[in-house]
């Protein structure tokens, strides 16, 4: 045997263009893995010139699928380069919006790119194994898959004006009124809602149960981690942020805005995105992950008291911190839990009606801001200085998937060398796939 | 029977799917209508699955998204050559994009502001090995190969792609409305004199009223009826993401023209309201200005 | 910003191979008192270099700023635009509107890298013939100094 270069083009069910770059000795053991991600678009460039105010229009177009924590990172970061604070009716309906898109993103996470793998078995055939295979197969989890996706995309355009590209959010507050009717509707389909998304953890521990084989045994990387909390609560829109160690140690815990002594990037020979890593520590030593479980991880505990529950269950069976990337999945799930239970506090607080969103006086500034919210797939942060008429003069980004594609790509060369060099799959426990 | 349809992603935010997705359980009866042969971000198919096909043998073929790198040129040339009817879906396919904004500078600077340049980056340096190199500037789809069908739309809402999708299928024509989103729209009007422009942060929007009426750019004049006025519904003025009406070719200087008759003010105030004109009169659409093909032009001459 | 800098520098071999350079000028003028007044320049004879294609239009107010892309476009090397005092436009303010949309224009035109010295506006009235033949000459002193557009056609 010769050394083997394998291609994976492209690398599927996620979004963004990424191969993988599989490189094999002759001995067919494993060398090396490349995510390759082949394409950006410059954001950070174009935004220059722009007046600030319609950065929240332009920076949701970087991702389709998490648009709102863009719009408010967006939104958030001028705020900040102006020194303006909105009403506190118009962050309630800001945290609507983001928890909205948490929960069908997390939804649509969950059964469209994740459950085809552990419904139709890791090693299904292609043309089973994805979501619409799925909801020929399983029509009720199909439909409630579907139905739980539509309640978050809905109060989404509902607040934002579009699910894809919301429009609202304004230096200074929000644009549009959340009119009674809205509330009562969303509030009443909310009640069917938290049972699906009880089904759904209940579908998830036995997946996890199915699965403990691999999920405690492949992939398992210790790495560190960020995520926003607030107090210690488990938090998306606004707080500080933490960094743990790979012992489980809380080393920084720090406002967004100085970010810069904690946020290094790192820029691979061979992949467009670059790799966001914490700075003291060096790179790759301080490769550290975003999203779902680092979030679980840094956080003291969830936010509200069902989340809560279901946190303590994860932490009960795998301890603090989790390195295991499969319970990615299960961080997912409790978080979706903790994102009904906010939308449905925030449904009921009579400020969410609120006629008063905006304020009428809103003066540009020069300066500089950053903007930090956690986006379903990590923490985002958005970083403006502006000029004196509130132009955008320079733009630094750091948005969620860079945060985590390093680490990524280690649990893909821990998992790679667990297949290819000590043939893991073959003994691994796997269940029958159930279509 | 289903019929085989195949949708591809060139560089692009991947919205134009999520807006598809959002059909939701109206999915259910779109899809068994559907043979899907390519869709990365549900189905497991690789690009070569793709290559291997027969030409023509995709009935249609849906491309979101721009030509950022060579790597989407050799995409959409595939797709061309797979699909009998090309449809350029949504503002990136058809025009170039928000990311066509990029074209007011050369790749040089954009490559510098991002890896070498950026306030977070520790060790600066221009990504090479194994990837496929970017292009000069931004071409709208339209331009680089024959496209059959166009769909602007930033991204086109589920319904605009359902009833493209529904005509293909049924092998009716699927054209584009003349109407624009002002005669979509439900604010009241009246006749428009504007003594001077404000900015969306600035003092509060009436609802109800014409928000152009009111001082704030709202681009619906300029802009194709198909979001059924999405964002003045929700008190937001439009910034004509849709992009223009099929007979205008140049969406800013259609902008241009109806200011100049609607505006009461001074040129310079004019002009100072504007100081931005190409982000403000050519948000997802830049890539397909006169302006942007001229700079196009110009940078192929300087080789 | 750049791109607002970048001046369309043609290269120097070009000019060289192509000897003197003639820009080609598509003036647009009124009919009721610049193409008049462009007419009058025609036949008293008055000196106007050959540079200039005239267009006339009803009224300056009728020009959409498309047309002044177009021409540019097509690889002309500069745009006049000839309309009527301010004040005696045969439609009230046709002119006063083509002022606004210029001025806009000009700034579009400078952000995209392009000289906006290439569009010049000017009023005439029908007793001006020489304001238009003076209008023409200076215009084609200026785009000799910022060189042909990039985009000329049949070099
Ligand atoms: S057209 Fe808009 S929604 Fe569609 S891919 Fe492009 S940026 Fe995203
Ligand atoms: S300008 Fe805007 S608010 Fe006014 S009618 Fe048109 S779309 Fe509606
Ligand atoms: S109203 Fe304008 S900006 Fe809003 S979605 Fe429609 S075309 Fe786009
Ligand atoms: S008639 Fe001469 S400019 Fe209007």
């Amino acid at each position: 045997m010769t050394e083997k270069t394998i291609k994976i083009s492209p690398v599927t069910r996620l979004e963004g263009h990424g191969e993988l770059t599989i490189k094999l000795t002759k001995e067919g053991k494993l060398k090396d893995i490349q995510f390759n991600v082949g394409s950006t678009r410059f954001f950070e460039k174009f935004l220059e010139g722009r007046f600030a105010e319609e950065a929240p229009r332009i920076s949701p177009r970087i991702c389709g699928i998490c648009p709102e924590p863009h719009h408010l990172a967006s939104v958030k970061a001028v705020e900040a380069a102006w020194d303006v604070t909105p009403p506190p009716a118009a962050v309630k309906l800001r945290r609507l919006l983001l928890n909205a898109k948490q929960f069908s993103s997390h939804a649509l996470h969950f059964f469209a790119l994740a459950a085809p793998d552990f419904l139709a078995g890791p090693l299904g055939d292609p043309a089973k194994r994805n979501v619409v295979a799925i909801i020929k197969a399983l029509p009720d989890v199909g439909k409630m898959a579907l139905e739980m996706m539509q309640f978050g995309q809905e109060l989404c355009a509902a607040v934002g004006g579009k699910a894809v590209h919301p429009v609202t959010a304004i230096p200074g507050g929000m644009l549009n009124v959340f009119s009674e009717e809205k509330r009562d509707e969303f509030l009443k389909r909310s009640e069917d809602v938290v049972q699906w998304t009880l089904a759904t953890v209940d579908l998830a521990k036995k997946v996890v149960q199915d699965y403990w084989d691999p999920i405690t045994k492949l992939a398992v990387v210790p790495t560190y981690y960020l995520g926003l909390h607030n107090k210690g609560n488990l938090e998306i829109y606004d707080g500080k942020l933490r960094v743990m160690d790979p012992e489980g140690k809380i080393v920084a815990d720090f406002k967004p805005e100085n970010y810069r002594k904690y946020y290094g990037e790192y820029v691979p020979k061979y992949s467009y995105a670059t790799h966001v890593y914490y700075k003291p520590e060096g790179y790759p030593k301080g490769i550290w992950r975003a999203n779902t479980l680092a979030r679980c991880n840094v956080a003291d505990q969830m936010a509200t008291p069902i989340a809560q529950d279901a946190l303590k269950e994860m932490r009960d069976a795998l301890g603090r911190p989790i390195h295991a990337t499969f319970a990615y999945h299960w961080a997912r799930i409790i978080e979706l839990v903790q994102a009904i239970e906010e939308m449905t506090i925030l449904l009921k607080d009579p400020d969410i009606v609120s006629t008063d969103l905006k304020l009428s006086d809103v003066q540009p500034m020069k300066g500089d801001g950053v903007g930090c919210v956690e986006a379903p797939r990590g923490t985002l942060l958005h970083h403006y200085w502006t000029d004196d008429q509130g132009i955008i003069t320079k733009v630094n980004m750091v948005v969620a998937t860079n945060n985590n594609i390093a680490g990524l790509e280690l649990s893909l060369k821990e998992a790679g060398k667990q297949i290819f060099n000590q043939k893991a799959h073959e003994s691994l426990k796997l269940p029958e796939p159930m279509i | 029977m289903a019929k085989r349809i195949a949708l591809t992603q060139l560089s692009s935010c991947w919205g134009c799917d999520q807006s598809l997705i959002d059909l939701h359980l109206r999915l259910l009866d779109v899809l068994p209508e559907l043979e899907i042969v390519y869709w990365p971000a549900v189905v497991d198919y690789k690009l070569h699955d793709l290559e291997n096909l027969p030409d023509n043998s995709i009935h249609i073929g849906l491309v979101e998204g721009s030509c950022r790198t060579k790597e989407d040129m050799h995409l959409l040339e595939i797709m061309r050559a797979k699909s009998k009817i090309l449809v350029a879906w949504g503002s990136c396919s058809v025009f170039g994009g928000v990311q066509g904004l990029a074209n007011q500078w050369d790749l040089k600077e954009l490559l510098e502001r991002k890896y070498m340049k950026a306030e977070t980056v520790t060790d600066p340096r221009i990504p090479k090995e194994n990837l496929s190199g970017f292009t000069e500037h931004i071409v709208p789809n339209p331009e680089l190969v024959e496209v059959d069908v166009l769909l602007p739309g930033c991204p086109p809402t589920s319904d605009n792609t359902l009833d493209a999708l529904t005509a293909l299928l049924t092998n009716k024509p699927f054209d584009l409305p003349a109407k624009t989103v002002c005669d979509q729209c439900p604010m009241e009007r009246e006749e428009k004199n504007i003594k001077q422009f404000k900015r969306t942060h600035e003092g509060k929007i009436e609802p109800g009223k014409c928000i152009l009426d009111q001082g704030y750019l709202c681009l619906g004049f300029a802009t194709i009826g198909l979001c059924g006025a999405q964002c003045p519904t929700v008190n937001t003025p439009c910034k004509g993401c849709f992009g223009p009406p099929p007979a205008v070719t140049d969406h800013g200087a259609k902008i241009i023209s109806a200011l100049g008759a609607v505006a009461d003010m001074d040129p310079e105030e004019l002009q100072n309201a504007f100081p931005d004109p190409i982000g403000s009169f050519y948000f997802t659409d830049y890539a397909s200005s006169y302006l942007s093909k001229m700079r196009g032009k110009n940078r192929g001459k300087k080789k | 910003m750049t791109a607002a800098t970048q001046k369309t520098v043609p290269s120097k071999s070009k000019k060289k191979r192509k000897g003197k350079f003639e820009p080609r000028i598509v003036a647009f003028c009124c009919n009721w008192c610049s193409y008049a007044g462009a007419d009058l320049a025609g036949t008293s004879r008055m000196q106007m270099p050959p540079n200039a294609r005239i267009i006339r239009i009803n009224c300056t107010g009728r020009i959409d700023p498309l047309f002044i892309l177009d021409a540019l476009y097509q690889g002309a090397d500069g745009v006049l635009i000839s309309g009527c005092h301010p004040g005696d436009c045969h439609y009230t303010s046709g002119n006063l509107k083509m002022r606004g949309r210029f001025v806009l224009l000009k700034k579009l035109l400078e952000d995209a890298g392009i000289d906006p010295e290439r569009i010049h506006l000017q009023w005439a009235s029908a007793a001006e013939g020489d304001v238009f033949t003076k209008g023409v000459t200076a215009m084609v002193e200026r785009i000799k100094k910022i060189g042909p557009n990039p985009l000329r056609k049949g070099d």
